[in-house]
């Protein structure tokens, strides 16, 4: 697939997912807050599992900037 | 049952803060962490080595700790990371053909130990009506230094269910590889250094009381050294390897997608995690992540999870060369290599009052196997590995 082709797929579903919310009342949030329904619920952990995939292997990328080091071996 | 209005209010920004949290800037209160982990890779069996003997590979012992607090205002984040990490063993050097053209590898004569040193530091403030995330970090090693920094940025549209959110970074690395340009080493370089610019949008929407969604883009670009100068390439037509050599730029996109979901009857959330990437070296990739958020109780959290990952080769790759590339380019690396790869695990929380106790166990297996489309040559140096880590975290 084309790099252009992936880019407008994206911003198109991008575009769809802003106009698909729900309209869930703010006391119906409850089970949103639950622990394990954030993005990230293991901040730490994600951060070093995320340090050896990238030192392991080829592609890289997500909803985080990163860091540095090196993971060369 | 009423309640005062502000207090209400508060409660309601908390819980959508939590629902549609992001990385680094979450609010949160005093906090402080520390994690160990251990992470081995399994040794390199005898029939995947040029000397028909097994090789130790490398590990890691991780030592990160993080404090996170609101010094200044209640609404404003900062989080301090300081990490040390203690790495020794050998890696995979170059490969070259073996009986029957059979790919062998080749593994670094030495045993490596190394140490690396990172401080991270982010800081969250609310301004003009957007949450703003300010980030920077510094990476040491022997033989590399990194510096890195970043500015994120998410908005909620007031009595929205969406956020929208991106960021931008940058990082630039030197390279002082060990023993570069020596007499041993005449082919490795000396002095090396890089560049990377980051950047990623996305936007996460609730789609019902039980599930929210969140599909972000990223786009990152590296210039300058992008080989790796402790790894050489096989070439046939000279009977010997040669420097690593990729070419000196090299731009990514990724998209990923995430759902969860929650299950009140079973008192559990169902994350899945999916990403597609593809880069300007022809790797093309797929990650698919699955897991079960198990709340036992009021105070345990069980979360066993999978992982799925498969990558196409770049363009320059070939396990070993019969002669010379026109582009110059050669590398053998697994990383750059076609395969496939599988990984189970299994993460337990425990909350004793302010404390909270964790630990958690990992095992990765690469594999041509596992890949999504046939692997005509399996490098011989693809990774298996396992890490255990342990926490230790607590609230003021």
């Amino acid at each position: 697939m084309k790099m252009n082709n992936v880019l407008k797929m994206s911003v198109a579903l991008l575009m769809l997912a802003l106009t698909g919310c729900a309209n869930v009342q703010p006391w119906q949030r409850g089970d949103l807050a639950k622990p394990g329904m954030a993005f990230e619920s293991d901040q730490l952990l994600t951060t070093y599992r995320q340090h050896i995939a990238v030192s392991k292997e080829a592609a890289s990328g997500d909803t985080t900037l990163g860091g540095g080091g090196c993971g060369c071996n | 049952m009423t309640q005062p209005k502000n207090k209400m209010r508060a409660s309601l920004s908390a819980l959508t803060a939590a629902a549609l949290a992001l990385p680094g800037i979450a609010k949160a209160e005093v906090q402080t962490d520390y994690l160990f982990s251990h992470y081995q890779e399994s040794d390199l069996p005898g029939n995947r080595s040029a000397s028909g003997q097994g090789s130790e590979r490398y590990k890691v012992d991780t030592h990160l700790f993080r404090l996170a607090g609101t010094p200044i205002a209640a609404d404003q984040v900062a989080q301090l990371d300081v990490t040390y990490e203690a790495m020794s063993g050998a890696s995979p050097w170059w490969v070259q053909p073996g009986a029957n053209g059979k790919p062998v590898q080749v593994m670094s004569g030495a045993s490596i130990s190394e140490n690396r040193v990172a401080v991270d530091v982010s800081y969250g403030i609310p301004l003009a009506g957007l949450d703003w995330g300010l980030r920077a970090g510094y990476s040491s090693e022997n033989d590399y230094k990194s510096v890195h920094g970043g500015v994120e940025v998410q908005y909620t549209p007031e009595h929205k269910m969406y956020t929208v959110s991106g960021g931008i970074g940058y990082s630039s690395d030197k390279l002082d590889p060990t023993d570069g340009g020596s007499a041993q080493y005449p082919t490795r370089i000396s002095h090396a250094s890089k560049n990377t610019v980051t950047g990623y949008g996305g936007v996460s929407w609730v789609l019902s009381a039980q599930t929210t969604a969140q599909v972000s883009m990223s786009l990152s670009r590296d210039s300058g050294f992008l080989s790796d100068p402790y790894k050489q390439a096989y070439i046939i037509a000279i009977a010997s390897p040669v420097a690593d050599s990729r070419p000196d730029g090299r731009q990514t996109f990724a998209v990923t997608g995430k759902l969860r979901h929650y299950i009140p009857s079973l008192g559990a959330a169902l994350r899945a995690d999916a990403r597609y990437y593809h880069g300007d070296w022809s790797i093309e990739s797929h990650t698919v992540d699955l897991s079960w958020d198990q709340t036992i109780g009021d105070t345990w959290r069980v979360t066993p999870g999978v992982r799925w990952y498969s990558q196409s080769q770049a363009f320059f790759y070939q396990p070993y060369y019969a002669d010379f590339r026109t582009d110059g380019f050669a590398s053998s690396d697994y990383r750059l290599s076609p395969y496939g790869a599988i990984a189970g695990r299994v993460d337990v929380r425990k909350v004793l009052g302010k404390w909270e106790l964790g630990g958690g166990v990992e095992y990765y297996d690469a594999s041509a196997n596992y890949a999504i489309k046939n692997v005509g040559i399996e490098n011989p140096g693809l990774v298996q590995y396992w890490s255990a880590n342990l926490r230790l975290s607590r609230r003021f």
